[in-house]
């Protein structure tokens, strides 16, 4: 137990407190930061300080309990406080992420660590399918494979990594039966380190955090219709990735809502197909638990070539009393620009042949694309519209049954698409040992 | 140049605001009234009379994290079959990245999800 330092006045508000020790001379104080975002009247932890601010006083604790402290306080008003944040300087911020990185949190996490949930094991997971697509009339065949490798190591790291296999076949002319390549991705391989419980520091190559289709809803068994937007390709980079490091994180800003963020750098790599460019970039996003609503945006700034700017913007809802899923993406670069929402809706409420319509569900997909400044392979050559209408069909939760219809409506000439297909979803441990 | 540092500086200053507001929240609210989910028995989940808890037995930690769970993951995808608890962690700690679950609801979602 440290030392008492009855205070003559307690008000609550925002204070700095600093002294200096009666014996060792040595001059203690806390951070700014820290105080200046903490109620004075409620008792607290300063990361390692372990002093105490209550209605009594300062109970100074371990650290400081050889010291005599004699507390000084001046009150901060809050604008103050903001001007203060206002005039850090880069390398300041940079410091001081640094410096969260390492303390904000601990001893949560520390509490957390020591609790009894249960050890993690290596564990396989992914999905497997079947989609067959007929394009413009032309059959192509989607075998695929995409196995998802999770290995944790100790309390707060984590090796994660997808590798897919998948081929395009179709026919060839002058040749029977479909024929082609079987493609090897590793869409992504990444170190996550949980630092605290707002931020998780990633390195490696990792699945670039432009908008959310392409981190969130791009696996087969997730993805309500088999094509991809017309835009996924804006943002993410040449191979859906980035190769560098990212921090990112979620937390509750209120109790109303919570706030998740990314922020990230990806340098260039030529290696195929483990190529990225070089940019930097970041989404941050809003959640409101209650009503489950979510909207965004994303920034991304290319620091290659055209050194051009990139943002979007995406949302989604899912009404908590009705089975229904409304997604939606806007996205503009120098490359093109444009936009895809799609409603999802489950018919478990319909109230006839119940067992068939509860694993029903119906997609819509309405999107455009209008061409850019600048040419790029990836993305359509000429501006389009396509609607889409799917039926999946859940024979239990992994399995399931899909299919869509789609026009598209282009400069460069109409077309119909149609998808038919299986998808399955597989989790397993890896190796031996108890599980439970 | 100019630009990219300035870019930097605001998203770093944005990142750090809102991290620091949420630690001032999360331990204000972890010292004045505890949420945090356990696996023990609902009879050490009773309140005290300090510090109320929100979780007042099994069936309202049942409740609240089948609740998150469905806010969280149902955003993307189906609940799945019931995994082994070691496996779940595995995946919550996959998900807490992909999906930027909150500290707090991924210890709801596998307090649920393991039960």
């Amino acid at each position: 137990m440290g030392l008492v330092r009855r205070l003559p006045d307690s008000r609550p508000g925002l204070y700095r407190l600093h002294g200096r020790c009666a014996h060792c001379a040595s001059y203690h104080s806390t951070t700014d930061s820290f105080v200046a975002l903490e109620r004075f009247a409620s008792p607290h932890q300063y990361g390692e300080n372990l002093c105490r601010v209550t209605q009594r006083g300062v109970v100074v604790g371990k650290k400081f309990s050889t010291c005599v402290l004699k507390i000084a306080r001046r009150r901060l008003s809050a604008a103050a406080a903001v001007r203060r944040t206002s005039f850090l300087s880069l390398r300041c911020t940079i410091c001081l992420i640094g410096a969260l990185l390492a303390f904000a949190g601990t001893p949560i996490l520390r509490a957390q660590d020591q609790s009894d949930t249960p050890k993690p094991v290596p564990v396989v997971t992914g999905a497997a399918g079947f989609i067959t697509t007929f394009d413009a009339g032309q059959p192509h065949l989607g075998p695929l494979i995409s196995a998802v490798i999770l290995a944790p190591l100790k309390d707060r790291w984590l090796i994660e990594s997808r590798d897919t296999f998948e081929s395009d076949l179709t026919q060839e002319p002058g040749r029977s039966g479909f024929h082609g390549q079987v493609l090897k991705e590793v869409d992504y391989l990444q170190l996550d380190f949980i630092a605290n419980p707002y931020v998780t520091v990633t390195v490696g190559r990792f699945l670039t955090p432009f908008g959310i289709f392409n981190e969130r809803f791009y696996p087969i068994w997730i993805r309500n219709l088999q094509t991809d937007p017309l835009i996924l390709p804006i943002g993410i980079g040449p191979s859906n990735a980035s190769t560098g490091a990212m921090v990112r994180g979620g937390f509750p800003a209120t109790s109303s809502f919570n706030i998740n963020y990314a922020a990230y750098f990806s340098t260039l790599s030529t290696v195929s197909p483990l190529d990225s460019s070089r940019f930097a970039g970041g989404r941050l996003g809003i959640f409101i638990p209650n009503q489950r609503i979510e909207i965004g945006g994303s920034f991304q700034h290319l620091l290659q070539d055209d050194r051009s700017n990139s943002f979007g913007f995406h949302g989604a809802w899912q009404p908590p009393a009705l089975p229904f899923d409304l997604r939606g993406e806007y996205q503009r670069s120098s490359q093109g620009s444009g936009y895809w929402i799609e409603p999802a809706y489950r018919l478990s409420q319909v109230p006839f042949w119940q067992n068939a319509m509860r694993r029903t569900q119906l997609v819509a997909r309405m999107q455009q694309f209008w061409v850019g400044a600048v040419p790029s392979d990836s993305l359509l050559p000429a501006n389009t519209r396509q609607f889409e209408f799917g039926v999946n069909y859940y024979f239990e939760d992994g399995l399931r049954a899909v299919s869509s219809y789609g026009r598209q409506f282009s400069a460069a000439g109409n077309k119909n698409i149609w998808t038919i297909g299986l998808t399955y979803r597989f989790a397993f441990p890896l190796g031996h040992g108890d599980v439970n | 140049m100019k630009f990219k540092l300035k870019s930097i500086a605001w998203l770093s200053a944005m990142i750090l605001g809102g991290v620091l507001y949420a630690a001032a929240q999360e331990q204000a609210k972890g010292l004045n009234s505890p949420t945090t989910p356990s696996r023990a028995p609902a009879s050490t989940l009773t309140p005290t009379s300090s510090r109320p808890k929100l979780v007042h037995d099994a069936a309202d930690a049942r409740f609240e994290g089948e609740k998150r769970f469905r806010a969280n993951c149902g955003r993307c995808h189906m609940a799945p079959h019931k995994l082994p608890p070691r496996m779940m962690v595995t995946i919550e700690r996959h998900m807490r990245v992909r999906a930027m679950i909150t500290d707090e609801d991924m210890r709801f979602i596998v307090a649920y999800m393991t039960e």
